[in-house]
């Protein structure tokens, strides 16, 4: 009995001294400016990504001597836990760079600093207009800002198009048409999706097509419309009815092995002269179809903002502003060349400075024009894995598009709060 | 008297017993450091709102009251786990006793059979999910559909979209995966049997299979305790199988439809991607009271039938 009573007050005296002992946020002292800063910045991706960055890192240095920049990976399944884990210790990165929302969710909670105090809204007539907005937060909060972009586009088999006798499909009545027409001539596999297979970035391209959208401007849910479940209804009909594999195929792979058209992300193109020889002079990319209302793609992209435990915030800061400029920009291109990550910068203005395969620069030019990025809501990050999920169910059959929509909102609103 | 004699004076019990307290000690500050603390840490924030950033805030039981009534996504977890428990726990054990009753000998071949079985058990985990990944790929360099291929099934199979899959994948990749370590033990356990026993039945006419059920599975009890026991809190801890195979992307984990969703992973989720360290301790410690109520349960039951 003696024993268990002592058993007992041990661990109640463990669970209160843990209870002390947790960690919470605390203002963080800068360090002086003018001293010595050695700034570690974690980069989201590969190491080809990590490479571009420590590139213009070293030109940073160049400049400013006093200011050291080292970059590391965090591949993309793992960086979000990190980012949390190195905000829970308040150890770790003073820069870091992931999703184009990432850094509101992280910032919202007091893990990123506002970067406007350090002047960084000079920035924002160079970005791409929808991707800053996306990267701030709605209440005006800067905790990040556009760092590169991507988009979604139509690749497809130039000889198997062909063969069918067909164009590139320009909309969504002639996509379905080409995929009839591709099964009628004996392709087998006319047509596939890659990125957004059967995740909520799919869905995004038909959403906005459709002239609908996930949220509304003042962040309100905005799923139960007619344009959302046009989008739904047409999205589901290209794996139902047309045949799209729910399986994740890679674009690059999907054309190597017959498939006529696939929608992907603007890497695979590098990818494809890369690694796949024997599809030289069988491909091309265009834009995705347009819908009834639009012809917007998902524009992908990271952004990169300042940790709120950093010591050398404005020297971050700085930096970030150094990445805006062509100096930065041109160098990073010159490294991203042969790469089979291609960097876009975030400047519109510079997309065409970008090394792109042969006919690709037109087709990523357009979706960036009319092109839209996720959206930066409160919460969204934490929802899209249960929209999704909602939406696969749409596709698989186990529920109509109307209740997908339904229950998909209510997970928006729910992690809005 | 009774003080002087019933109790040691403390320079005397000193002397006695300070190396050994001594000696305990390196562990004794790890085993505090690395689990008591961690332990009891979590169990504080198992009743607060943490979000990873932000100081905790007592919420008092409001985690696990959102737990077992609001959260069906946790239901779904949790029924995953329970059918692939059951599944690896069977056919796992099923399978290690059958190897050891093929593989028992001391002889060359038995040896070169029990190391074969026995690798998966001593390789990176990580590295034999990224094989089971490949496997299952549906692009062309899938085994899988390759496989499938061969024997006439044209048509590519989504194997991990395919919500009716998943579970059977993830029971198939953790059997393959400890039947070694379990034959290992059963092997321990039926070569510690008198060989005397068998004579004896097999003088009183006693067919293979009597001896079987008779002497050999009766004896093997305790062996088939620990190893029912062993692997079921492994099955209950599945994390990597379903984060490395089952990942689409940054933030998706469970698989299409949540179909490979199991309790571990989905506590990583909540806690990691939903800045929910609150809740995703109280989900922790009811799978600790799951665990540790599952296996009193087993131990009574071996210990029942021990006493038959």
């Amino acid at each position: 009995m003696r024993r268990t009573l002592t058993a007992a007050c041990i661990a109640l005296l463990s669970v209160l001294g843990a209870g002390c002992a947790t960690s919470g946020t605390s203002q963080t002292k800068q360090a002086g400016t003018s001293g010595p800063a050695n700034i570690t910045y974690w980069s989201t991706g590969g190491d080809d990504d990590t490479r571009i960055f420590q590139k213009a890192a070293d030109l940073y240095h160049q400049s400013h001597p006093s200011v050291t920049i080292k970059v590391q990976t965090l591949t993309w399944d793992d960086s979000y836990a990190k980012l949390l884990a190195a905000s829970t210790s308040r150890t770790g990165p003073d820069v870091v760079s992931g999703g184009l929302t990432w850094m509101i969710q992280f910032g919202r909670r007091g893990g990123m600093v506002d970067l406007r105090k350090y002047g960084i809204e000079s920035l924002k007539s160079q970005a791409h207009p929808q991707m800053w907005k996306s990267a701030s937060s709605p209440d005006g909060s800067v905790y990040g800002v556009p760092l590169d972009m991507s988009t979604e586009l139509l690749y497809y088999r130039t000889d198997l198009l062909d063969k069918a006798g067909i164009t590139p499909p320009k909309t969504w009545d002639e996509l379905t048409a080409a995929i009839t027409k591709l099964k009628a001539a004996g392709v087998k596999k006319p047509f596939n999706i890659d990125w957004g297979n059967l995740d909520w970035i799919g869905y995004f391209n038909f959403l906005y097509q459709a002239g609908g959208s996930f949220y509304t401007p003042d962040c309100k849910p905005a799923l139960n419309t007619p344009q959302a479940k046009q989008a739904l209804n047409f999205w589901i009909s290209l794996y139902r009815k047309y045949g799209a594999p729910t399986a994740n195929i890679t674009g690059e792979n999907a054309l190597d092995t017959g498939t006529a058209m696939t929608i992907t992300g603007n890497w695979i193109g590098n990818t494809i002269q890369a690694s796949k020889p024997k599809l030289k002079g069988k491909w091309a990319v265009t834009t995705l179809p347009a819908g009834p209302a639009s012809p917007a793609a998902f524009i992908g992209g990271r952004s990169i903002g300042i940790t709120s435990y950093s010591k050398h915030a404005a020297q971050s800061a700085d930096f970030i502003k150094f990445l805006y400029t062509d100096q930065a920009i041109n160098a990073m291109i010159t490294v991203a060349k042969g790469r089979a990550v291609p960097y876009i910068p975030p400047r519109p203005d510079a997309v065409s400075r970008a090394d792109f395969p042969p006919g690709e620069e037109a087709a990523v030019a357009q979706s960036l024009k009319t092109g839209m990025p996720a959206p930066g809501c409160p919460g969204w990050d934490e929802a899209a894995p249960n929209v999704a999920k909602q939406l696969q169910s749409a596709i698989l059959g186990k529920t109509d598009a109307t209740t997908a929509l339904t229950q998909a909102a209510k997970i928006m609103q729910d992690n809005a709060a | 008297m009774a003080t002087v004699t019933g109790r040691r004076r403390p320079a005397t019990w000193l002397r006695r017993h300070a190396v050994s307290y001594v000696m305990l000690l390196p562990f004794v500050a790890l085993f505090a450091g690395f689990l008591v603390w961690p332990l009891a840490n979590s169990l504080y924030l198992s009743f607060t709102n943490f979000d990873g950033v932000n100081p905790p805030r007592l919420t008092g039981l409001e985690n696990f009251r959102r737990l077992f009534l609001d959260d069906e996504r946790f239901r779904h977890a949790l029924s995953n786990t329970a059918t692939y428990v059951v599944a690896t726990v069977v056919l796992g054990t099923l399978l290690s006793l059958g190897l050891a009753l093929a593989f028992r000998g001391p002889s060359w071949p038995h040896r070169i059979m029990r190391t074969i079985f026995f690798l998966p058990s001593v390789t990176s985990t990580i590295a034999i999910m990224l094989i089971w990944k490949w496997i299952f790929d549906p692009n062309d360099f899938g085994l899988a559909n390759t496989v499938i291929q061969w024997f006439g099934h044209s048509k590519p199979v989504a194997w991990l979209a395919t919500p009716g899959l998943s579970v059977p994948i993830l029971v198939l990749m953790a059997v393959w995966g400890g039947m070694g370590y379990g034959m290992v033990i059963f092997v321990a356990g039926l070569n510690s049997i008198p060989e005397e026993y068998y004579e004896a039945a097999r003088i009183d006419g006693a067919s293979a299979w009597q001896q079987f059920r008779r002497i050999t599975l009766p004896l093997l009890r305790p062996v088939t305790t620990y190893v029912v026991v062993t692997s079921l809190i492994g099955a209950f801890q599945i994390f990597e199988a379903v984060y490395i195979v089952f990942r689409t992307n940054a933030n998706t984990i469970g698989g299409v439809l949540d179909s490979g969703l199991m309790i571990v992973p989905y506590l990583y989720d909540i806690g990691f991607t939903h800045f929910q360290l609150g809740y995703a301790s109280a989900i922790a410690w009811v799978l600790f009271v799951i665990i540790f109520a599952i296996s009193l349960v087993n131990l009574r039951i071996g210990r029942a039938f021990k006493e038959l």
